[in-house]
């Protein structure tokens, strides 16, 4: 028993390792510094809130965390709509479903900075769509057409989230979806509903578990994402990942104590919000006699 | 596709949702055709729907290597960044395999106090945001010299990977059940035999299906490479990041781009081979 017990340990310690001596150790590391202990910068005033209360303290750190959040909920948003609405589509038979299953998971497969590429030729000033509105005789300058990247708006920086993610939550929402079949559907609507009841009181219910837990990853990803709004973002105010990296890089090193206060600050922020969201899914979940 | 005769008429499509997958293709798709032709051109002017002037036609004139040329000669340092990324992403798939499968086959077999606690810390990498573990991440291998060494790269990429890697394998594993490796060990097999002829051939789709998703992964990641690579280290998606920082696109960076793009669409033809639809549902539910 007891050597079963060790061989179980065994197994479960190289996992154990990276995951505790990497990542915890930076999490810890990260917060232990945001309060103040940097010995190797002759720093040691652990602990001291007093960057946390520099940071907070200003506006522009109010500005970063409206914008990063702004990106992240609209972007998350907008693909999750658009993936429930592909999925339902790929579970019906066309012609052609082999090849277009192939063909919309490409951005899954592809880094952002190809998305961020895109939208640099597509969306500036004298890109493909400008050159369109020229050709239809909207515009007659590039001047003259609106705005869409570096802006605080964001379009750019939205489209390009939703462009890799809408493939990922689809996938996550079709797999779920071949899963549960679609009897409980059909039963619905032999029982007389309509298509929209059907939607929402047969078919959301039972989708929800892929679209909390990719929805989930797509929030947490574009909260801490840095290249598209580093790229496309509209500079001054920065969204945090971007400020924490300048504060990083700042030949004055002491500012790096700053970036780790922005480092924590994004990362308390997120998990508070995603704790709230899985509970009140939890919840749910509980209300509708699941466990 | 059993569910064929079932079909009623309600599993056509409607005429919003053909409008719709037409929709989708050409946002996810065409913006692919101008990069095409972008990293094809010489000069193109504005209102102009093609370029001017084409890459061929100023090909032989030029002192300096144009658009393709540039992007297949050793100052665009592609080959580099390609094979960075390829030998890295081999790297955390085999690590990441080795120390995930142990943990996943206790994590589906194994009652143990605790458990569900260390499957959310699990599952934590994926909700803490990059920036963060990135970041904090460099502070720690500036210390212990990592920052900008192989080693400390391959090693920060298990930190995303790991979590999907463990979901998919657990699945597994979970709907292996136990019955055929409790024969073998009464038919008088040991540990490594089972392990070596029962276990891992009937693994062997989950494991074929969680390599590729972390080899995907992997190639992905741009973050945590350029922040620990610290310049000194280049992957495709890095490479690409510096030819665009400036908010342009060249005919050159559009043929970076298409280069880029060239190992996702290999995974994508090899991926819907091995990755069925539902594993991935089974790495992403809770």
């Amino acid at each position: 028993m007891r050597r079963e017990r060790l061989f179980l340990a065994l197994q479960m310690t190289p996992i154990m390792v990276v995951l505790f001596l990497l990542f915890g150790g930076a999490l810890v590391l990260a917060i232990v510094q945001s309060l103040g202990y940097a010995p190797w910068f002759g720093v040691n005033t652990f602990p001291d809130l007093s960057y946390f209360r520099a940071l907070w303290s200003s506006p522009s750190f109010w500005q970063s965390l409206g914008l990063t959040m702004y990106y992240a909920t609209v972007s998350t948003f907008l693909a999750l709509v658009g993936g429930i609405l592909l999925a339902l589509a790929l579970i019906k038979t066309f012609p052609g479903k082999t090849l277009y299953k192939y063909l919309y998971k490409l951005p899954l497969m592809i880094p952002y900075t190809v998305g961020i590429a895109l939208a640099v030729l597509m969306l500036g000033n004298g890109g493909v769509l400008s050159r369109f509105a020229a050709l239809f005789g909207l515009i007659d300058d590039p001047g003259q057409f609106p705005q869409i990247l570096k802006t605080h708006y964001g379009w750019g920086i939205i489209a390009v989230y939703v462009w890799k993610q809408l493939p990922f939550i689809t996938l996550a929402i079709y797999a779920v979806l071949l899963g549960i079949g679609r009897e409980t559907e059909e039963a619905a609507a032999i029982l007389g509903a309509k298509r929209r009841t059907i939607f929402f009181r047969v078919t959301l219910p039972q989708i929800l578990p892929g679209i909390v837990s990719s929805t989930l990853i797509c929030f947490a990803f574009n909260v801490g994402a840095f290249e598209a709004p580093f790229i496309l973002g509209g500079g001054f105010p920065d969204t945090l990942p971007v400020v924490a990296w300048r504060y990083f890089n700042d030949a004055d090193y002491t500012l790096q104590l700053q970036g780790m206060a922005t480092v924590v600050s994004i990362g308390l922020i997120a998990g508070v919000i995603l704790f709230g969201y899985l509970a009140a899914y939890r919840r749910f979940e509980k209300r509708m006699g699941r466990n | 596709m059993a569910r064929r005769s079932t079909e009623s008429l309600a599993s056509r499509l409607s005429p919003f949702q053909k409008f719709y997958l037409i929709i989708v293709a050409g946002f996810v798709l065409g913006p692919f055709i101008p990069l095409i032709i972008q990293s094809l051109a010489f000069r193109w002017a504005w209102p102009d729907m093609l370029p001017g002037t084409w890459w061929l036609e100023q090909r032989g004139k030029s002192m300096m290597p144009l658009a393709w040329d540039y992007v297949l000669s050793p100052y665009s340092r592609i080959w580099e960044a390609t094979l960075n990324t390829v030998g890295i992403g081999l790297a955390v798939t085999v690590i990441c395999l080795a120390i995930s499968l142990p943990a996943a086959r206790v994590l589906a077999r194994e009652r143990f106090r605790g458990k569900s606690a260390f499957e959310f810390f699990l599952s934590m990498p994926l909700i803490v945001p990059e920036a963060a573990i990135g970041i904090a991440l460099l502070m720690m291998f500036i210390r212990l010299d990592l920052a900008g060494s192989y080693f400390g790269i391959i090693i920060a990429h298990l930190i995303p990977t790991i979590p999907y890697m463990v979901r998919m394998l657990t699945a597994v594993y979970q709907g292996l059940g136990r019955d055929f490796e409790e024969q073998a060990i009464i038919l008088g097999a040991s540990r490594w035999q089972v392990l070596r002829l029962v276990t891992l051939p009937m693994l062997l789709p989950g494991v074929v299906a969680g390599a590729l998703f972390t080899f995907l992964v992997s190639t992905n990641i741009f973050l945590l490479t350029f922040f620990l690579g610290q310049g000194k280290i280049i992957t495709l998606p890095t490479l690409l990041f510096s030819k665009i920082a400036g908010g342009t696109l060249d005919a050159s960076a559009a043929g970076i781009t298409l280069i880029v793009t060239l190992p996702g669409i290999i995974l994508l033809i090899i991926s819907e081979r091995f990755i069925k639809e539902e594993a991935f549902g089974k790495g992403f539910g809770n």
